[in-house]
């Protein structure tokens, strides 16, 4: 984490903290920095802190304490100058439904002040990218959900910004829709110099989009890191089995044995945590078979980054 | 003020690609003034006074208060759904002051409320009010006068649509507000022939003073209904800029609350 100790930090938080009127505490200390030029995925479950996080970010909403820097600027003194350097796309579809997808990036346009000239370049640029050239001079009205999400994406873009804010971007998609703007994201980053924080609680998402993935639960980080470290830190292969038996035998005769790194049993689910699902299989059965647990259902899964969700955050639903 | 003239523009726009909105924007004081004018037109004539021509100059600038107060109501449900859609974001993480916000807004409804008079002079022209010529001053002062009283209006609109999220709630809250505004005035009828309780009423009323301020600006007050004493002009203009001035901080300060 050194390197991100340096100069080019797109932003800045330190110990931000919000509440809410109404007394609830959103965020509770949170500690921020990203890299310029990096996807940065904001994960956690609903109401966990994300989207006041992004809102305070984005200045809609004043923190209740903290350092927050966007972009070098300061996010109250400097407001304005954030906002002139950001895009955002927020989390609800937020469209004028009568106008047509070319007026609604050309009013982006206006409110940030471009000259005529810019807008109709930016606005022909941005229409072929988010692939809407043909229903650009349709209501917005008459578009499907993916295209209107498109079309947001792309309005956030209108004004050339150097960070780009996007709150659960494919939430309400279907999965064609969601791996084209997943595409759309990485090419987005590769073309130019942007900065992303998008939040997400699709773990698929972060996988396939984020540099470093940030888990945030009842308003705090509860552990940040490339997607790649954090998998890494859940060992390498997971034997899950479920059974019948004395389990509390068998995972303390499971604990003698080196190869075994961690061992979770929740509600009769055990995973395993081992070096080699495949090489180990035989053995964990053999250790089942003498401890006197029988093997209704055994599989070896991979760790993904659902998993490092789960972990930190918990089984349990929530409400929001 | 580029902002809120680009968010001016973009309501227009909508307005007009809207066709059952600006067919109604045009043929709502075209039904006032057909349907409510010529009835009273014709009550009047049966019994009191002349030939009813009286009236209609008595009672356009009244339908013109009326039209523009309905028209405000529209406005402050503009910013209502804006801000119940979340459009108000996209505003609030530009670089624009948040007073555009609310300036495009009144700005689009001063252009409707302003249209809508002027259909309506139109209409009660045909109808037989008089007028008092071409005096461009009086012309100028009746148009200062119509735009102070729907930025008033705007105001309360704009005021209430930051308070409120629920569009029913809106109607609700307007409809008591301005309902009495409108009734407890001079606007339809002569103020002597009210109870007192009323005339001390329509006295302390905003509508009072621009429909007054209209009948001797635009109006020929010769020619009107009443014999009565009008509201002196300078008191009119004084209230309507006082309205204005007032509804519009009071707008200012309950949206920029809403925003917090």
């Amino acid at each position: 984490m050194a390197e991100m100790q340096g100069t080019n930090l797109a932003i800045e938080v330190k110990g931000l903290v919000k509440e809410y009127p109404s007394k609830v505490l959103a965020v509770n200390g949170i500690d921020l920095n990203i890299k310029s030029n990096t996807i940065y995925a904001l994960l956690g479950p609903n109401g966990a802190g994300k989207t006041t996080t992004i809102n305070i970010l984005t200045t809609l909403k004043e923190p209740t304490a903290g350092s927050i820097k966007v972009l070098g600027f300061d996010v109250i003194q400097q407001a304005n100058k954030v906002r002139r350097n950001i895009g955002v796309t927020f989390q609800e579809m937020i469209l004028d439904d009568e106008l047509t997808g070319r007026q609604v990036l050309d009013y982006h346009g206006r409110l940030y002040k471009l000259g005529a000239r810019e807008r109709q370049k930016k606005v022909i640029e941005l229409l072929k990218l988010a692939e809407l050239e043909e229903a650009a001079d349709r209501v917005v009205k008459t578009y499907s959900g993916g295209m209107k999400r498109r079309l947001e994406l792309v309005r956030g873009l209108m004004t050339e910004p150097e960070i780009l804010f996007l709150d659960e971007p494919t939430t309400g998609l279907d999965p064609q829709n969601r791996s084209s703007i997943w595409k759309y994201i990485r090419n987005l980053k590769e073309k130019s110099n942007l900065t992303l924080l998008l939040t997400t609680h699709y773990m698929e998402e972060a996988e396939e989009l984020a540099d470093y993935v940030g888990i945030i639960d009842y308003g705090k980080i509860v552990i940040e890191g490339t997607p790649r470290e954090l998998i890494d830190k859940m060992g390498a292969d997971t034997i899950q089995i479920a059974g019948n038996g004395n389990s509390d035998l068998f995972i303390q005769e499971l604990k003698g044995h080196s190869f075994i790194q961690n061992i979770v049993n929740t509600n009769g689910l055990i995973q395993i945590g081992t070096d080699s699902g495949n090489k180990r299989l035989v053995e964990v059965v053999s250790i089942a078979s003498k401890s006197g647990f029988t093997i209704e259902d055994i599989s070896i899964a991979k760790p993904s980054l659902g998993d490092v969700f789960l972990k930190y955050t918990g089984r349990r639903l929530r409400d929001k | 003020m580029g902002a809120a003239l680009t968010l001016w523009r973009k309501h227009m726009i909508k307005l007009i690609s809207k066709k059952e909105e600006s067919i109604g924007v045009l043929f709502q004081p075209i039904l006032w003034v057909v349907l409510f004018g010529t009835g009273m037109k014709s009550v009047m004539s049966t019994g009191m006074v002349g030939n009813g021509d009286f009236y209609m100059t008595f009672m356009v600038p009244g339908i013109i208060a009326l039209a523009a107060m309905s028209g405000a109501i529209d406005g402050g449900l503009t910013l209502l759904f804006e801000r119940v859609q979340g459009i108000i974001k996209e505003y609030l993480v530009a670089p624009i002051p948040r007073i555009s916000i609310l300036a495009g807004n009144a700005m689009s409804t001063i252009n409707k409320s302003l249209f809508q008079s002027l259909v309506i002079l139109v209409i009660g022209v045909l109808m037989g009010a008089k007028f008092v010529g071409l005096d461009p001053l009086g012309w100028l002062g009746g148009l200062f006068l119509i735009t102070g009283y729907s930025l008033g209006f705007a105001g309360i609109g704009l005021a209430v649509a930051s308070r409120t999220d629920s569009p029913g709630g809106y109607h609700m809250l307007i409809f008591m507000l301005t309902l009495p505004l409108l009734f407890l005035s001079n606007a339809l009828y002569p103020l002597e022939y009210l109870p007192t309780w009323m005339q001390v009423g329509a006295k302390i009323n905003p509508v009072s003073y621009v429909v007054d301020g209209l009948r001797q600006t635009i109006f020929d007050s010769n020619a009107l209904l009443t014999g009565g004493e009008l509201l002196p002009l300078w008191l009119c203009f004084l209230v309507v800029i006082i309205f204005a001035i007032l509804s519009m901080t009071l707008a200012y300060y309950s949206f920029k609350k809403s925003i917090k």
